[in-house]
């Protein structure tokens, strides 16, 4: 499976005040430009909050959230309200199976996790993520 | 009366840890320090001052911890400085971070030693920012445990860091030098 892989954008909401900023864009493809990555994200929040408001979820995947063109975005939500979404090109021939993005979060999950739990990492929500670390891990990540 | 041979000090170190030592979870214990080490550039904000200042706090604990350690492990008193140092890597840092490093760069005169640590639960998930990472020894408290701890058992050591993987060299490494042992001194005053 090779979709070409626009990847996630985690948004944290700090309870007091929903935020919903971009921590970390990274776009792995060659064909869509940045911009249309942001726009994506940006709708896709919308999606997710109308979403868990809708429904009371007990589970952080959220699956497809919605297609559009040719791009099919997928959601997750931390229980700390961080989201994260990846967004793929559809190839008519190959589908993606649940299992294969629950994987895919589960990692982008748990490379959030150590970047949190470094002490010299601040997240206050409003600063970009600029971790070495964390960056290589998306790689990895994305490189499957 | 013959004497009590010991079990070698690796072993001793193994069963202690087993047996008495109270856990606590790793990640509680690597986000204090990392807290620790975040307030105290917040409050500094100069690389040297805090490692002093992580020293100062390390020989603090190391005087105290000297105690719980004589008496978890009840160790005989060490011929020379070479079991000194085998006893601080087996049996130390097992009892109390259960990690044992290397020994190694024994100095000609047997008075200096490198302890190489292969995996450093204090520095867990830790990513130095850039202007730290020349100048910041982030687990200098180590430097300083080890000094307070030897100093009660009547050895002046320097203890100083020489290479950090968390600033990117390619071990974690500890030289420890002994410049004299401590004679038992009259306070002033007395005769």
């Amino acid at each position: 499976m090779s979709p070409t892989c626009q990847f996630p954008a985690p948004k944290p909401v700090s309870s007091p005040a929903r935020q919903n900023n971009p921590l970390y864009i990274k776009n792995c493809s060659t064909t869509y430009p940045d911009l249309k990555c942001h726009y994506v994200a940006h709708t896709s929040i919308d999606l997710i909050e109308e979403r868990i408001s809708a429904t009371k979820h007990a589970d952080q995947y959220l699956g497809l959230l919605y297609a559009m063109e040719e791009l099919a975005v997928f959601g997750y939500i931390t229980n700390t309200r961080v989201k994260f979404i990846i967004v793929t090109s559809l190839v008519s021939d190959v589908s993606i199976k649940d299992q294969d993005m629950k994987n895919m979060f589960r990692r982008i999950h748990n490379a959030y996790v150590t970047l949190v739990s470094c002490p010299f990492h601040d997240p206050d929500g409003k600063q970009p993520i600029t971790s070495p670390a964390f960056e290589k891990a998306m790689a990895e990540v994305t490189t499957i | 009366m013959l004497r009590q041979q010991q079990p070698p000090a690796r072993q001793t170190g193994d069963d202690i840890w087993k047996t008495r030592v109270d856990k606590i979870s790793a990640e509680l214990f690597t986000l204090t320090y990392g807290s620790v080490v975040a307030q105290l550039l917040k409050d500094h904000e100069n690389y040297a001052e805090v490692n002093k200042h992580l020293d100062k706090m390390g020989y603090n604990i190391g005087v105290k911890l000297i105690e719980d350690f004589l008496a978890k492990s009840g160790v005989h008193r060490c011929g020379d400085f070479r079991e000194t140092a085998d006893t601080i890597a087996k049996v130390g840092f097992k009892i109390f971070l259960n990690i044992t490093p290397t020994v190694a760069n024994f100095s000609a005169d047997s008075k200096e030693f490198s302890l190489i640590i292969d995996d450093n639960p204090l520095a867990e998930f830790v990513e130095l920012p850039e202007d730290a990472a020349g100048e910041l020894w982030y687990s200098n408290i180590l430097c300083g445990v080890l000094r307070g701890a030897l100093e009660m058992v009547q050895m002046q050591v320097e203890v100083t860091f020489v290479s950090d993987v968390l600033r990117g060299d390619d071990v974690t490494e500890l030289r420890v030098k002994l410049v004299k042992y401590l004679e038992e001194e009259v306070p002033a005053g007395e005769d």
